[in-house]
C-alpha cells in the first residue's frame, strides 16, 4: 500500500475500511515536455492514494495515431493490471475500420471507448459517428465524451445522442467544464438513464451541487492526471464532498460502469 | 501579498449589502488574498445595474483603499451612455480599470462600439479586463487582435483561456506586449506552460474570489504554487506584477502627480482632446508603425 497524502488512504492504515479509489480518467505520457509519462502517473497516483486509473490515450493518439495509442494502453495495462485500466479511442470518421477496430481494442481489454469531438473533428450527433456508437453500445463498451467551451463539446449535445442511442451508455467527460456549468443543473435534472458523469476539471466547489442535482449513482470522480495533480484535486473534491461518505462517487459508480471486480 | 486580479463583489447568496460585505472581506482573509481587484457581476448581465453597481463598488473597495482595486463597466452597446459613465467612475470613483465580458454583454470584441471604450481606456490610463476563453465573443485571440488596435491601452485577459483555449492565450499573450494574462481557471499543465511560454512580466493571477467561494481560491492558489516553481516567479506573478499595473496599491502607492490633495488618484493621462470617435463612423489614428510586427501601417 502506497504512503499517500490524502487521509482516506492514511485512515486505511489505521485499520479502517478502506476506500476504493478509481480514477475516471488519466493520461500517460501524454505530449512532449509534460513529464515522464508512466513513472510520473504512478507517483502520482501513489501520492494521491489512488488505487486505480483509467488510461485514455493522449491528444495526438485521439487525433491521429488511434491504433498506436489503443495498443499502448493495453500493453501499459498488461505491465501494471493492478492499477491501469485501459481505454481506447477511434475516430468515428474510419467507418467500417473504426468499428473494426473497436472490436479489437474491445477483445484486448479496453473498458471505455474514448472520443473527442474537438479533436476528432466531429459533431457527436453526426451520422458519420451512428455506427461507431451502436457498435459501442452492443459490446457493452460506455461511451466517453469530452465536453468542454468548444464549439463540438456541449453537454446539450450529448444529451441529445444519449437519447438518440438508448442502447449505449455515455459519460460526459468534464460536464461542460468550465462555460457550459451553467447548463449543467438542467441537464442533470432530465438526463437518461443511459448518461454518466465524469467530475475531472469540475470545480470541486461545484460538486456538491451537481450531486444534489442528480442521480449520485451516475457521479465518477477523475483527476485528469498529469494535467492536474491528483493529490490536490482529490483533497479539495474530499473537503466538499467526504470520500467516505461517497464511496461510490470516488469509485465504486465506475466499477460498476466498467464491470470491474469488487475487490 | 497576495494580489488577486480577477474578484467579484457578489457572494452566492446574493447581491451583497454591509453586513455580507464585512462576511466577503472574512472570506477574503480566511484565503490568503491580502490585494485584489474586485470587478462587477450585476452591471454584466444587466446594463440597467449599472451606474448602481459601479457605486456600489467604489464605496466598497473605500473600506480597504489600496488593498481593494475598483473595477467597474459600462454599457458598450450606447457609446455615449458608455462615455458618461466611464468618465464617471474615472474621474469620479476613482474607478481603476474597466471589466468587459464579453457574452454575457453580448458585445462582439470587434465591434466599433468596443473600440471607443478602449480608447477612452488608452486616454485615461486605466486597463481594461475582459472575460476569455469562450466562443464566440471572447476568445483569447480576439481580444489580441483588439490589443493590436490599441496598443497604447492596456488589456488582460482575465482567464488566459481557462479550460480550453489556454494555447490560444499563450499565443495571444505573445502577439501583443500590451497585453497581460490573468491566471485565473486554466489547469495546473495550462499555468505551467503559459508561465514557460510567455513573458513573465505579465502575468498575474486571480481566483474569481465572489463568484466562487474561499475554498476556490485556495484551491486555484495552490495550482499556481505548483506551477511557479523557478525562484521568485510566484512572487512575480502574485505580487510585482500587479503592482506594475496599479500602483495604486500599497508598496507602491501612486505618484504626487497621480493624486489629488485628498489622496484620491486623478486621470494619469488627462489629455485634453480625446481620441475616440463616438457615432457610426469610428476611425482611430494609429501610432506610425505595428508595435508588434515593426511594420508601417
Amino acid at each position: 500500500m502506497p504512503i499517500a497524502e490524502c487521509k482516506h488512504a492514511t485512515t486505511s492504515l489505521s485499520g479502517e475500511a478502506m476506500t476504493r479509489i478509481v480514477d475516471a480518467y488519466c493520461v500517460p505520457n501524454e505530449e512532449p515536455g509534460n513529464g515522464e509519462g508512466v513513472p510520473r502517473l504512478l507517483a502520482l497516483m501513489d501520492r494521491a492514494g489512488i488505487d486505480h486509473a483509467v488510461i485514455a490515450p493522449d491528444d495526438r493518439e485521439i487525433a491521429v495515431a488511434n491504433v498506436e495509442g489503443n495498443r499502448r494502453m493495453e500493453r501499459l495495462s498488461k505491465n501494471y493490471p493492478d492499477r491501469f485500466i485501459p481505454a481506447c479511442t477511434i475516430n468515428p470518421w474510419y467507418g467500417e475500420a473504426a468499428c473494426r477496430e473497436l472490436t479489437r481494442a474491445r477483445e484486448a481489454g479496453a473498458r471505455l471507448l474514448v472520443l473527442c469531438p474537438n479533436l476528432q473533428g466531429f459533431y457527436i450527433g453526426h451520422p458519420t459517428a451512428s455506427k461507431l456508437i451502436r457498435t459501442a453500445g452492443d459490446l457493452d463498451l460506455p461511451v466517453y465524451v469530452h465536453t468542454g467551451s468548444h464549439a463540438l463539446g456541449a453537454p446539450s449535445q450529448l444529451v441529445l445522442a444519449a437519447a438518440k442511442y438508448p442502447a449505449t451508455k455515455f459519460v460526459m467527460g468534464h460536464c461542460g467544464s468550465t462555460d457550459y456549468a451553467y447548463d449543467m443543473l438542467a441537464i442533470l435534472r432530465s438526463a437518461p438513464e443511459n448518461l454518466w458523469f465524469e467530475l475531472s476539471l469540475v470545480r470541486p466547489w461545484v460538486i456538491p451541487d451537481y450531486i444534489a442535482g442528480g442521480d449520485r449513482t451516475r457521479f465518477l470522480f477523475g483527476s485528469f492526471a498529469p494535467r492536474n495533480d491528483p493529490a490536490l484535486e482529490l483533497r479539495h473534491c474530499d473537503a466538499s464532498l467526504p470520500i467516505f461518505e461517497y464511496p461510490d462517487v470516488y469509485g465504486d459508480n465506475l466499477a460498476r460502469l466498467i464491470g470491474m471486480e469488487r475487490a | 501579498m497576495i494580489f488577486d486580479c480577477h474578484t467579484h463583489r457578489f457572494s452566492a447568496a446574493g447581491p451583497l449589502d454591509r453586513e455580507n460585505d464585512d462576511r466577503w472581506l472574512a472570506d477574503l482573509d480566511s484565503s490568503g488574498i491580502t490585494h485584489c481587484v474586485v470587478l462587477p457581476y450585476a452591471g454584466l448581465w444587466n446594463p440597467g445595474m449599472i451606474p448602481k453597481e459601479n457605486d456600489a463598488i467604489a464605496t466598497f473597495c473605500a473600506l480597504r483603499p489600496g488593498n481593494l482595486v475598483p473595477f467597474f463597466t459600462v454599457d458598450p452597446h450606447d457609446p455615449r451612455l458608455a462615455e458618461a459613465e466611464f468618465t464617471r467612475c474615472v474621474e469620479q470613483l476613482d474607478g481603476e480599470g474597466v471589466k468587459i465580458h464579453p457574452w454575457l454583454q453580448a458585445t462582439s470584441v470587434n465591434s466599433s462600439a468596443v473600440d471607443v471604450v478602449c480608447e477612452m481606456a488608452g486616454h485615461f490610463g486605466v486597463p481594461m479586463l475582459f472575460h476569455d476563453g469562450t466562443p464566440c465573443f471572447a476568445l483569447p485571440s480576439q481580444i489580441a487582435m483588439l490589443a493590436r488596435r490599441h496598443p497604447t491601452t492596456r488589456f488582460v485577459l482575465g482567464h488566459c483561456g481557462l479550460l480550453e483555449y489556454w494555447r490560444e492565450a499563450i499565443d495571444a499573450l505573445n502577439s501583443a506586449n500590451n497585453l497581460w494574462g490573468c491566471l485565473c481557471g486554466p489547469h495546473l499543465h495550462a499555468i505551467r506552460e503559459i508561465i514557460r511560454c510567455c513573458d513573465r512580466s505579465r502575468l498575474m493571477w486571480g481566483s474569481d474570489f465572489g463568484f466562487v467561494p474561499a475554498p476556490g481560491a485556495v484551491y486555484r492558489l495552490e495550482l499556481l504554487k505548483q506551477a511557479a516553481v523557478d525562484d521568485g516567479c510566484f512572487e512575480m506573478i502574485v505580487e510585482e506584477n500587479p503592482l506594475r499595473l496599479f500602483p495604486i496599491c500599497e508598496g507602491k502607492p501612486t505618484t504626487a502627480a497621480e493624486r489629488d490633495g485628498n489622496g484620491h488618484s486623478v486621470p494619469r493621462h488627462p489629455t485634453p482632446a480625446p481620441k475616440w470617435v463616438l457615432g457610426d463612423a469610428y476611425v482611430r489614428k494609429g501610432p506610425e508603425t505595428d508595435p508588434v510586427t515593426k511594420e508601417g501601417r
